[in-house]
């Protein structure tokens, strides 16, 4: 397809359309849908951070309570007297097997007892952890608790594990203030954290007000140099829910020991898996929208496109060659119908006009060239009865006779009874009768021969064919000679035709004159003309069959002759 | 005819660009279905530093989704069974395998077989004599040896008579650790002698070694020993002979018991790696290496603390020497 017809088809321009439609509403409806969805992600994300920090952080501080209760009951025990609190503590210690130690402090910080269950207390305390130094500067305020940092106990042989001491002042039976420090471990809040998730990779952790990891579910990696958590930008925060790229940080402040519960979790994670599944359900869309017009198209094609393609298809053929042209009708919808029947008919209509037009221009034009033929050229006419009347002075009788039967022999051939069509030896005749009259006119200034296979004389020919060309090759070839004329006449066959040959040493014509001989018409010198002669053969025989000349100036002229063997019927 | 073909190579087009776009991002998570397997076999099971290995292993397992199978031999100079879990777990078809060597060359051939069966092979904490190794995560072992050279050079005797006990003599990382050891001991004048003994890698064996090598050599007044075995062999013989006052002690790695013992004197400095870091960075350059993507390094060394008595106790030390 070359440029100037580079158009796209019906069928394509609707295709494109419908999924130039369908593609624009999914991705604008995607971009909707995504930033609407981001939006309320994020808003269930920071609730369900919000909740995961209040889970944690309800769990917390249950323990912490919970703790408040053992000292509770660790103070009813410890204004007993020293038999059965040593005993009720050491049942405390079996049952509750996160209590490890319980220890107690004079009011100078001295120990005075250490409760410690199945483990045993070290002989010689290298540092005592469950003691804060805090405690010593402030003191403890009256019946509250103090809650330490997490911290490995010191204080039992071959048991490290990690506590946090809860001191409590409490009143001996005989009235004397304690400090007693209980180390509960850790791993049951640890637990606690752990548990607690958000999203996929969310997390919370503890810290104290300063910012100090209290507990995190990663510390081993944190403390091992693996990863980092910054905290220093959480310890300036408010209680509550921050976004920062991409990350939610909810933080929420324990008021019974000042831990800060932070959770952490990330939107991206949120967002992008589900914007994924959201993508891949515009991807299985688009395919199936693309299958759907993939048919719909064929169907379009099949109802709309290609009946008006093929009736496209059928006026350039009738354009191209309307006389050969035979109308398939197309088939399709009812429109098409109708346009394909209407198109039918014009079809053969036209054909029917231009058949006519066509038998009606023949008829016109045989009807001139007979009345061309019936014609005597006035000259040939007045010459010849000259030179007659003056052979008839000179007396040459005999001359005088073959001249006026040569006439007449022509007149006779001329009319033929108003037939068309001849024999070749009539016609033979005839151009023998033309060319005896003009060499006695032209006082044997040239010679002739005729040259014809013997097979050809029965066939038909045109009559007059040979005439105007002889005439030609006299008035324009040889009459401007000043050597002796000569002109030969060659008929025979050549397959299924049969060629006349006029060939004369004349002075000959260049292109142009062989051009216009064929398309002039004859003046009045000349009889019917060599244009007429090509006409009638073309309009009687076809196309293919007709004159073609040949000359060289100086040299000569070769007319040829083509017609078909045509017998004579009945 | 040529319309309807134009319009078959657009619709072609869309289902392939559609199909590609799919690919695209849905191809990486359809490629490895069901998680990979990695094993991490190691030197012995019992040890608090093995523990530790497969605790941080385990963490990355969890964090990277991989399968990781952990295990041992019972003794820790028993390659020929480490040999057959290398074998296993390649027949198991571990993609990725975690090693940590008994023996430098006796567990060559094995480990750059499995290699040579497109195994990925990571090494963490003691050596193999293979070309193979893909990447390699310990403690710097000379630099631990320094670290324990230094800690005993703090004994403030006037003149230093050291026993060495070491562990097995095929052990690279005991090796590497003596050499350091040695070479931050011999820079001090005060060193006169060196006496080295190797012993088997349990308790039994270094007590008794140990308790003969101070009785042939009365004047040794520091000890050092490299692995957690040792250690504690080490500690019991200095109880057993009451030389915890006169005698610097530098042990390697941390448990319950080498830590009472620092806390009572019979040992007076602990160097202590991070296995935890190891088993986690381990698995960690395994699954990178599998996947392809992430960072990979051709060697990757953990920290190593000096702990002593003074400093035990600290935030930082408690943090090292206790897990949660």
């Amino acid at each position: 397809m070359d440029k100037k017809e580079y158009r796209l088809s019906l069928s394509v321009i609707m295709n494109l359309f419908v999924i130039g439609i369908v593609l624009t509403a999914l991705v604008g409806g995607l971009g909707v849908f995504i930033s609407v969805y981001r939006h309320s992600v994020e808003q269930s994300a920071l609730t369900s951070s919000e909740q995961a920090v209040v889970q944690a952080s309800n769990a917390v501080r249950n323990y912490t309570q919970d703790m408040d209760s053992v000292m509770g009951t660790i103070g009813e025990f410890y204004g007993q007297n020293p038999e059965e609190r040593d005993q009720s503590l050491e049942t405390l210690l079996r049952v509750r097997r996160d209590v490890v130690a319980i220890t107690s402090y004079n009011e100078e910080g001295q120990m005075m007892d250490a409760w410690t269950g199945i483990y045993r207390l070290k002989k010689k305390i290298l540092k005592n952890l469950s003691f804060p130094d805090f405690i010593e500067k402030e003191g403890v305020s009256e019946g509250k608790i103090e809650i330490s940092e997490p911290h490995v106990e010191t204080l039992l042989e071959n048991y490290y594990p990690w506590v946090v001491s809860i001191t409590k002042e409490l009143k001996t039976q005989d009235g004397k203030k304690h400090l007693v420090v209980m180390d509960i471990r850790f791993s049951q809040i640890a637990s606690y954290v752990d548990g607690v998730g958000i999203g996929q990779h969310g997390y919370c952790f503890i810290m104290d007000e300063e910012g100090n990891v209290i507990y995190h579910p990663q510390q081993q990696l944190i403390y091992s140099g693996l990863k980092p958590e910054q905290t220093d930008i959480l310890t300036g925060m408010k209680d509550g829910s921050v976004i920062q790229s991409d990350v939610i940080y909810t933080i929420r402040t324990l008021d019974n020991c000042g831990w800060r519960i932070v959770g952490i979790s990330h939107i991206d994670e949120l967002v992008t898996g589900r914007v994924k599944d959201a993508i891949q359900i515009l991807m299985l869309l688009i395919f199936f929208v693309s299958v759907t017009v993939f048919a719909g198209s064929y169907i379009l094609s099949r109802t709309i496109s290609r009946p008006i393609q093929g009736l496209v298809r059928a006026m350039q053929d009738f354009e191209t060659n309307a006389e050969e042209f035979n109308y398939q009708p197309v088939h399709g919808s009812s429109e098409i119908l109708a346009l394909s029947d209407s198109f039918g008919h014009m079809v053969v209509r036209l054909q029917d006009l231009m058949e006519k037009v066509r038998s009606e221009e023949i008829t016109l034009r045989k009807t001139e060239l007979k009345a061309l033929q019936a014609q005597i050229n006035p000259h040939f006419l007045y010459n010849t009865l000259d030179a007659i009347s003056w052979l008839c002075e000179e007396e040459r009788s005999r001359d005088a006779v073959e001249m006026v039967n040569a006439l007449a022999r022509l007149f006779r051939i001329s009319i033929s009874k108003g037939h068309e069509l001849i024999p070749i030896e009539k016609e033979v005749q005839h151009a023998k009768s033309y060319l005896m009259i003009q060499n006695f006119r032209y006082k044997n200034q040239f010679t002739y021969s005729f040259t014809i296979e013997e097979e050809t004389l029965p066939y038909l020919c045109n009559k007059i064919t040979l005439q105007p060309i002889i005439e030609n090759a006299i008035y324009h070839g040889i009459n401007r000679m000043v050597d002796e004329g000569r002109i030969d006449i060659h008929i025979f066959q050549e397959g299924e035709d049969i060629i006349f040959r006029v060939t004369d040493n004349g002075v000959g014509m260049s292109q142009e004159q062989c051009q216009s001989i064929l398309k002039s018409e004859p003046d009045s010198q000349n009889g019917i003309g060599i244009k007429n002669v090509n006409e009638r053969i073309k309009i009687y025989f076809g196309e293919s069959y007709g004159l073609t000349i040949e000359s060289e100036p100086d040299e000569g002229t070769s007319v040829k002759i083509r017609m078909p063997k045509i017998k004579e019927t009945g | 005819m040529k319309r309807s073909k134009k319009l078959l190579l657009l619709f072609t087009g869309i289902l392939l660009m559609t199909a590609g776009i799919w690919l695209a991002i849905y191809g990486r998570n359809t490629i490895p279905p069901g998680k990979s397997y990695v094993a991490l076999i190691t030197k012995s099971t019992e040890s608090a530093f093995w523990q530790s290995v497969y605790a941080g292993a385990s963490a990355a397992a969890t964090e990277y989704n991989l399968d990781v199978t952990l295990e041992g031999p019972d003794s820790e100079e028993d390659y020929v069974t480490q040999n057959r879990m290398i074998a296993q777990a390649v027949e198991r078809g571990a993609r990725a395998i975690i090693f940590s060597a008994v023996d430098y060359n006796a567990n060559s051939e094995a480990i750059s077989q499995a290699a040579r069966s497109g195994v990925k092979i990571v090494v963490i904490d003691s050596d193999v004599n293979s070309s193979q190794v893909n990447c390699r995560i310990g403690t710097d072992n000379r630099a631990a040896g320094r670290m324990a050279g230094e800690a005993v050079l703090r004994s403030t005797e006037e003149k230093l008579y050291i026993g060495i006990v070491n562990h097995d003599i095929n052990s690279a990382n005991g090796q590497q650790r003596e050499e350091g050891f040695r070479e931050a001991a011999l820079k001090d004048k005060r060193v006169e002698v060196m006496y080295t003994i190797n012993v088997a890698s349990t308790t039994e064996d270094a007590r008794a070694g140990t308790t003969q090598l101070l009785k042939e050599h009365p004047e040794i007044n520091a000890v050092v020993t490299f692995n957690e075995w040792t250690s504690l062999g080490v500690g019991w013989a200095i109880r057993d002979l009451e030389l915890a006052d006169s005698t610097q002690v530098v042990a390697f790695d941390s448990n319950v018991v080498s830590v009472g013992m620092l806390e009572t004197g019979e040992v007076d400095a602990l160097i202590v790696q991070n296995p935890y870091a190891m088993g986690y960075l381990g698995v960690e350059q395994a699954n990178n290496l599998m996947s392809g993507n992430g960072q990979t390094e051709k060697q990757i060394h953990t920290a190593t603390t000096c702990v002593t008595r003074e400093n035990m106790y600290d935030l930082e030390c408690q943090r090292i020497l206790f897990a949660f």
